[in-house]
């Protein structure tokens, strides 16, 4: 019996091993794996800073500025667009609570591509907006609405805003509402309680929309290519130029690396402020 | 008075929210029911799920995609219900966070890792390597959700069968797999969502030979709109919708055994 259980205690551990192994071998392996050869010299395979000196220039620096200006206006205007939303959904909606809560899921369960094709459909030169607006009169050329900037953010925030009402309903949901009611008793208006109240208490939900919003608007391909026409570089679009087209693994690796730094350093940024701008309207900190 | 024009505000702000939210998609459907190639609404057909059936490059892509994501839930599964139910024999739960890696990090890094270390060890891209890529994923999926299922379970409900005679390989089938089920479904239905639907990593690991469903998508609306990818779409939308309410009554299922 004893000899049995040692037995089991010894399997468990190896069945627990596949995943770990997988987990080390096609995660973190790679990962260093990356941040190795970002600096080796390919031919030589000597120690070289060269990958990344070859790209301290102003293309692309320009390139990691511009993905940083999409992610952080798409997670900037998700959260001004969203807020109202969540707040209607978690305090206002009793009976139709599941079923709108379904209808905001539903788009992000289904791919990302059915969503950017739906844009594509409607925004393109013989597409539903511009047939319209010639039936009308309007406009007599159709309007170039895709290729553009505009294009890339409408395409970003569309896919993007349910990953902020979620978080920011969870939170909103769980306010305890005796708070909202005292703050009223007490004197306040409903602007006074929404900012003194219920915004620092959503902090969390915020945060977490936040990041979900940022991070990977951050690193974004599909979006830029398809609706960006490719004249513009992100940095999603840009990293898959060095692997798949120019093959060059080496100066590939660089900017990823230098493309995840940024990544960390700015979303502790942001995060810092965020925190910090919310403190001050809230009249937590006096400064 | 000032309080309702504010509700009214708020209350149209969440319609317009919801529509713009459901604009593009129904334009979506309801051209791939339009006989033309345009924007302009001539006429109801078929036509272009006519077309759909007939092409036999979506058949190999759709087999493709069913084969990989199959293939990631069965595999992530299986290594993560292993997992979990070992950690919760040893309590040796400090290495669950090790699988909240493939989420935080941003799935492009992720993407030009695999690439990278598949090349260089020069292992031939296709459905194999896709697979690997796609299980890694579904495992950081599966292992939180389980694991934060396995530590609601009562330990002591396992403890009671060892104690009553029953062997291990008995005590998992009959007790700690039933009450993982839940989650496991979850998880599972989850997996082959993210797995169907996934672009990114198909495009960087399936190579030049095999295509998935996404990756034909892509190939065909790069140059614009086809109305053949509108009656696609239309279908993968349904089956989606479908999928997700499962997906809720699941949940719902699982949050009234738990009330009770």
């Amino acid at each position: 019996m004893k000899a049995k259980n040692v037995f089991f205690d010894q399997l468990s551990f190896f069945i627990s091993v596949p995943a770990l192994l997988w987990q080390f071998f096609f995660l973190y392996l790679p990962l260093l794996f990356i941040v190795c050869i970002s600096f080796i010299e390919p031919t030589s395979a000597h120690l070289t800073l060269a990958h990344y000196r070859s790209l301290l220039y102003w293309p692309y620096l320009s390139v990691i500025l511009r993905s940083f200006i999409l992610a952080l206006g798409n997670s900037l205007i998700s959260l001004c667009l969203a807020y109202p939303v969540a707040y209607f959904l978690a305090v206002h909606v009793k009976r139709w609570k599941s079923i709108l809560l379904f209808f905001m899921i539903l788009p992000f369960w289904t791919s990302l591509l059915v969503q950017v094709y739906a844009w594509i459909f409607v925004l393109e030169p013989y597409g539903v907006i511009n047939t319209l607006l010639i039936k009308l009169g309007f406009i007599t050329e159709p309007l170039q609405m895709l290729n553009s900037l505009f294009a890339v953010f409408l395409g970003m925030i569309y896919c993007y805003v349910p990953f902020m009402v979620i978080p920011l309903y969870s939170t909103l949901e769980n306010l305890d509402s005796r708070l909202l009611e005292a703050s009223a008793d007490l004197g306040a208006s409903t602007i006074e309680t929404f900012r003194r109240i219920t915004l620092p208490l959503s902090l969390p939900g915020i945060r977490t929309g936040f990041f979900l919003v940022f991070i990977p608007s951050f690193g974004e391909f599909v979006i830029p290519a398809l609706l960006g026409g490719g004249k513009r570089m992100y940095v999603g679009t840009l990293i898959s130029h060095y692997f798949l087209i120019l093959q060059d693994m080496f100066t590939g690796a660089a900017l990823t690396v230098i493309c995840g730094l940024v990544l960390l350093l700015s979303a502790l940024l942001v995060y810092y402020m965020l925190t910090r701008s919310i403190a001050l309207l809230s009249g937590k900190v006096s400064r | 008075m000032k309080r309702n024009s504010r509700h009214f505000l708020l209350v149209s702000w969440v319609m317009l929210f919801y529509f713009l939210l459901y604009v593009p998609i129904v334009v979506l459907v309801l051209f791939s029911f339009n006989n033309s190639t345009t924007g302009q609404f001539t006429e109801w057909s078929l036509r272009w799920y006519r077309e759909l059936f007939a092409s036999p490059e979506i058949w190999q892509a759709l087999k493709n995609s069913l084969i990989v994501a199959g293939s990631a839930v069965f595999l992530s599964l299986l290594m993560g219900t292993a997992l979990v139910v070992a950690s919760m024999r040893t309590h040796f739960y400090n290495v669950i966070f090790l699988f909240y890696g493939s989420l935080a990090i941003p799935e492009i890094v992720l993407t030009v890792g695999l690439l990278s270390a598949f090349s260089f060890f020069s292992i031939p891209l296709g459905l194999t390597t896709l697979i690997v890529g796609h299980t890694l994923i579904g495992l950081g999926y599966v292992v939180p959700m389980l694991y934060a299922r396995a530590s609601e379970i009562d330990y002591r409900l396992v403890e009671a069968s060892l104690d009553l005679g029953a062997s291990q390989v008995q005590t998992f089938f009959n007790i700690t797999f039933p009450l993982l089920r839940p989650a496991l479904l979850g998880a599972g239905l989850l997996v082959f969502i993210v797995s169907f639907d996934d672009f990114l990593i198909a495009f960087f690991c399936s190579g030049a030979t095999e295509q998935t469903l996404p990756l034909y998508i892509f190939s065909l609306i790069r140059v614009g709109s086809v109305p053949i990818i509108n009656a696609l779409l239309t279908i993968l939308l349904v089956i989606s919708s479908l999928l997700v309410l499962l997906f809720s009554l699941l949940s719902v299922k699982r949050i009234k055994m738990a009330e009770e």
